[in-house]
């Protein structure tokens, strides 16, 4: 694929699964059918049901199609009016609303306190957010403890608030971590893979012996096994998983389970 | 993740060009960049909180580091932070990370020639491997005019003291316009008007080359 | 209502002159403001200048000295050009030591007097290896009104056209410098580099001689600058908006015009301080 056929746009089906640069511009079917009205784009010629596109990070809509604002690998997600996203190897977490993270308290400001999340800007978290917390009952949470909630409030011009219970009230998994175990970061693109469904790496490490895992999107992860020697096996196959290819992986757990 | 390329334009070439992205631990995007014997390492920080003199209310704000080899960075290196910084910023979409702090250090391992032009591929390259949002890419591209009027690309060292002229353009990948020139020497308008045609024309090798150093990289997972 | 209406939406402010092809000071796009320009201004330098273009006033004094040659240019003097922004000037600029504006500027005209080649060094040169001129041209904005660039090459050019150097010889026997003060000689100005800016506006419209206010919102800057046989000493586009080939080629044109302009003022101005 020449680089010059790049700017005056590709077909997005095409290119789904193949590395695209910033200033690449994608076009939609709905654009060469000439049949773009207005947000609503039709993804099938035909009656086929219309929905509308979502534009999902590393994407701006421009005029005609989508421009691509993030090096990565393009994907896209059928059904409804389709999605199309840029799959990119970035270190540094920026908050997004509705992701798990786990933050590490760094200070306590009266009726809130400051979470490391990685971000720009420290996270706040309100001392009632946590699962059957009043005003008498306040939590314990120390300077230090890691935390494992849920973006509330996260956009760029607002700081990010955080929060350890859901809708209903309940912690569903939420709140401090338990003492020991240990904290690593590893990169955001290994995150998104080991919380993919069905993920295999998660499913042979499980079969090697009982351990707590904790992922959170902002690329940390928390690890308990029942003896630290266990613990930082895992810590180690994990850390190892982003430059080892399925085949690897597999030859290197073989050989921890023959032991 | 080194790629090797020669590419013949004319009769000029780029001298071998190699990149490797992602080789330092710390900072959330690197690359070093490599031109023949020019090589410069670049780190990326950001978005990262930012001190409250240097916040901007709307956007990014951008810090260009440029380390020099020896010694320590004097007004040359101050003048081309500048031509730098306002390049980056031309192309990166800082509006959607405001109040935070970007900072990107260029630290010169060897300056053979095309030296500005080699920092701003790398440049580039550590932003793109950071995941910064870019509305754009840009490379840089050097052109020496020779004393019997002949233009050379990507001249080395001694091809530069040689010249009459040289010229560093940083090209953007849309619709390939000037976002950032700066001349050494003088020479007639058609010369430079010549050069930067070359330069738009070397462009498309740069950026295919940007391509498959992605591509290389993302064929790891 | 106007001013309201500038405070709160500047940039729209501005679109709305542009599009009638002028400027909210009355200017149109391709003119500059009432350039003048005093030479001699400061008695105890060698040669000064000072600049006025609208408001943003630059004074260049010229001061020599006599130093040796560096050993691996025997035959060759010096040039220290320096420009500085005191916090006086703008509001901006805070004192101690220089901003990264003021070295970048500093840089700039440096490149200006080695590209254009305006003063071969080598006429600064008194005996070989032993005596040299060297000229400090230090420059100082007092009033910064944007356009920082175009004011001090002029400023710089001017000064330059005002040195009198007094004529030193070197006694044979002694091997002592004698300096005549009665017999002065004006410096040999090669070139006469003149510089044009540009401000960006909407990555597409051109102004040129942009004020600070213009400079601020605007999306980029591009300075030229030529000499009188219409030669580019300098290109220097600093980042900013994207420009093609053919709009560069607008701002090249324009700046030979400039140039033209520039000339015929500093001449009138010599001649006129020039004893008959």
């Amino acid at each position: 694929m020449a680089a010059m056929a790049m700017e005056r746009g590709t077909a997005a089906e095409a290119l789904v699964g193949q590395v695209v640069l910033p200033g690449d511009l994608l076009l939609l079917p709905a654009h060469y059918d000439e049949d773009a009205e207005g947000e609503r784009l039709r993804l099938s010629a035909g009656t086929a049901p219309q929905g509308r596109l979502l534009c999902g990070p590393g994407l701006r809509r421009s005029g005609a199609g989508l421009l691509v604002t993030k090096c990565g690998l393009l994907r896209h997600r059928p059904g409804g009016g389709g999605a199309y996203w840029v799959d990119s190897q970035q270190k540094r977490y920026v908050p997004v609303k509705g992701d798990h993270v786990i933050g590490i308290v760094t200070a306590k400001a009266g009726d809130v306190f400051r979470l490391d999340v990685g971000g720009s800007e420290p996270a706040s978290l309100s001392y009632l957010a946590f699962e059957g917390a009043t005003k008498r009952n306040r939590p314990n949470v120390q300077v230090g403890d890691l935390i494992y909630g849920q973006f509330v409030v996260a956009n760029k011009d607002m700081e990010p608030e955080m929060v350890c219970i859901d809708s209903s009230g309940k912690s569903s998994g939420m709140g401090i971590i338990g003492q020991d175990g240990f904290l690593f970061k590893v990169s955001l693109g290994l995150i998104r893979k080991l919380l993919a469904p069905k993920c295999e790496i998660i499913q042979e490490l499980s079969q090697l012996y009982p351990f707590e895992l904790v992922l959170g999107m902002n690329g940390r992860i928390w690890v308990k096994a029942k003896t630290v020697q266990q613990t930082l096996i895992i810590v180690n196959i994990l850390e190892a998983c982003e430059y080892m290819t399925a085949e690897q992986r597999k030859q290197a757990l073989a050989k921890l389970s023959g032991n | 993740m080194a790629v090797e390329m020669e590419v013949a334009d004319g009769q000029c070439r780029l001298r071998p060009f190699s990149c490797e992205l992602g080789l330092l631990s710390r900072p959330d995007g690197s690359a070093a960049f490599l031109q023949g014997d020019t090589s410069v390492l670049a780190g990326l920080y950001g978005p990262a909180e930012a001190k409250i003199s240097k916040e901007l209310p709307d956007r990014a704000a951008l810090e260009v580091l440029l380390r020099p080899k020896v010694g320590l960075p004097g007004v040359l290196e101050r003048s081309r932070e500048q031509l730098l910084r306002q390049t980056c910023e031309a192309v990166l979409l800082g509006v959607l990370h405001p109040r935070t702090a970007i900072s990107l250090v260029l630290q010169v391992l060897s300056d053979a020639g095309s030296l500005l032009s080699c920092c701003l591929n790398a440049a580039c390259m550590a932003l793109l491997d950071a995941g910064l949002p870019l509305a754009a890419l840009f490379c840089g591209v050097t052109y020496a005019l020779q004393p019997d009027g002949a233009i050379l690309l990507d001249p080395t060292a001694r091809q530069e003291q040689e010249a009459r002229a040289v010229l560093t353009f940083a090209i953007a990948s849309s619709d390939r316009k000037v976002l950032m020139a700066t001349t050494k020497g003088s020479c007639s308008v058609e010369e430079m008007q010549q050069c930067l045609a070359a330069a738009q024309r070397a462009a498309s090798t740069i950026f295919q080359f940007y391509r498959d150093s992605v591509r290389r990289r993302y064929s790891k997972n | 209502m106007a001013a309201a209406f500038k405070t709160v939406e500047p940039l729209e402010y501005y679109r709305r002159f542009l599009k009638e092809n002028c400027r909210p000071d009355g200017r149109e796009l391709g003119e500059f403001r009432t350039t003048t320009v005093n030479i001699g201004s400061i008695t105890t330098a060698d040669g000064s200048a000072l600049v006025k273009l609208g408001n943003t006033t630059v004074i260049c004094g010229v001061k020599a000295e006599l130093a040796p040659p560096a050993v691996d240019s025997a035959n060759k003097g010096y040039i220290v050009p320096n420009v500085e922004l005191p916090s006086l000037c703008a509001e901006r600029f805070r004192s101690g030591p220089p901003g990264e504006e003021a070295q970048a500027a500093s840089q700039f005209i440096a490149d200006v007097i080695e590209n254009s080649q305006m003063i071969v060094k080598e006429d600064l040169c008194i005996a070989n290896g032993k005596l040299a001129w060297v000229l400090y041209c230090d420059i100082i904005c007092l009033d910064y009104d944007g356009n920082l660039l175009d004011a001090s090459v002029f400023a710089l050019l001017a000064a330059l056209k005002n040195v009198q150097l007094p004529l030193v010889t070197i006694n044979e026997e002694t091997g002592l410098s004698e300096v005549n003060l009665k017999q002065k000689n004006p410096l040999i100005i090669r070139k006469h580099p003149v510089a044009t800016s540009f401000a960006i506006f909407d990555d597409t419209l051109l102004i040129v001689d942009p004020t600070a206010e213009e400079e601020d919102l605007a999306t980029g800057t591009v300075t030229i600058v030529t000499d009188e046989e219409g030669r580019l000493c300098s290109v220097h586009k600093p980042g900013g908006s994207p420009l093609t080939g053919a709009k560069l080629q607008d701002c090249i044109t324009r700046a030979i015009t400039r140039h033209k302009e520039v000339k015929k003022l500093i001449d009138k101005v010599i001649k006129s301080i020039t004893p008959k």
